[in-house]
């Protein structure tokens, strides 16, 4: 339910911030293609059914047995 | 007695509930970035949903197989460019493609590197998406790893097997048949 709740703040900045950005007035000038796509994916909003599909399915999976990295990521 | 690593058990193994509270950040973290991928390298919203369900469950099976060695953005990037490579070859196999349109090539040579003017950005998304499906799969992919930020170009080299060098030579081609399949759709 935590994780539910963490990933619903996420979506609900990521739709405010396309809000915003789809307020922006036309006649807007990109000085490349990399400028664009930018542009293209800060507008892009994640579909909210991914995480609660994705928290579904991760349920019936085990978590890996052996993750060193989470051991030099974490403080191991 | 050793004191066990934070979220893990007293066996050294990691806890559930703690695992998923890190992979709901690194999803929280990277999903605008694997879904921004996917849509426009498939594009179609649908496949990309299945395909970013995919790739972060993938990568979540995978977890303890990620080593650090780069970073985890690059990672996942690999997981879903294999697994998009997948979808389209197994497309392609059941459909005769018919690639680009020979005149944006002749036109795309003739191009300076004027920028991109956008006068309505509502259907800003879908002229986007038409330009890149005009794209060589290799120009298209190039031009999408390179446009995030967080990637270098020697990052984008290693992701599509290739030399800094030549990423540089074909991003040049890739962003003129850009601009011109975009001007076109314009």
């Amino acid at each position: 339910m935590k994780n539910h709740n963490k990933l619903s703040h996420q979506q609900k900045e990521q739709e405010e911030l396309a809000a915003q950005q789809s307020q922006i007035p036309s006649g807007k000038e990109f000085s490349s293609p990399e400028e664009l796509l930018r542009f293209d994916a800060a507008q892009t909003s994640v579909p909210p059914s991914i995480a609660e599909r994705l928290q579904n399915s991760s349920a019936t999976v085990p978590p890996p047995s052996s993750p060193p990295w989470w051991k030099r990521m974490f403080g191991g | 007695m050793n004191e066990p690593v934070s979220g893990c058990d007293i066996r050294g193994e990691p806890q559930k509930e703690w695992v998923a509270e890190e992979f709901s950040s690194l999803y929280n973290e990277h999903s605008r970035a694997i879904y921004y991928l996917t849509l426009r390298y498939l594009g179609d919203p649908q496949k990309a949903e299945d395909a970013t369900h995919d790739v972060f469950l993938k990568a979540f099976r995978k977890l303890d197989q990620f080593r650090g060695e780069a970073s985890f953005r690059t990672w996942l990037y690999r997981i879903a460019i294999n697994h998009c490579q997948n979808l389209n070859n197994a497309w392609q196999e059941r459909h005769i493609y018919s690639g680009v349109d020979d005149s944006v090539w002749e036109n795309a040579a003739a191009k300076t590197d004027s920028p991109l003017r956008v006068l309505e950005t509502k259907e800003l998304g879908q002229r986007i998406q038409k330009a890149l499906d005009g794209l060589p799969e290799e120009y298209r992919l190039l031009l999408l790893l390179v446009a995030d930020a967080e990637l270098s170009y020697e990052e984008v080299a290693e992701l599509v097997g290739q030399s800094a060098d030549a990423v540089r030579g074909k991003l040049h081609r890739a962003r003129k048949t850009f601009a011109a399949l975009f001007e076109k759709n314009g």
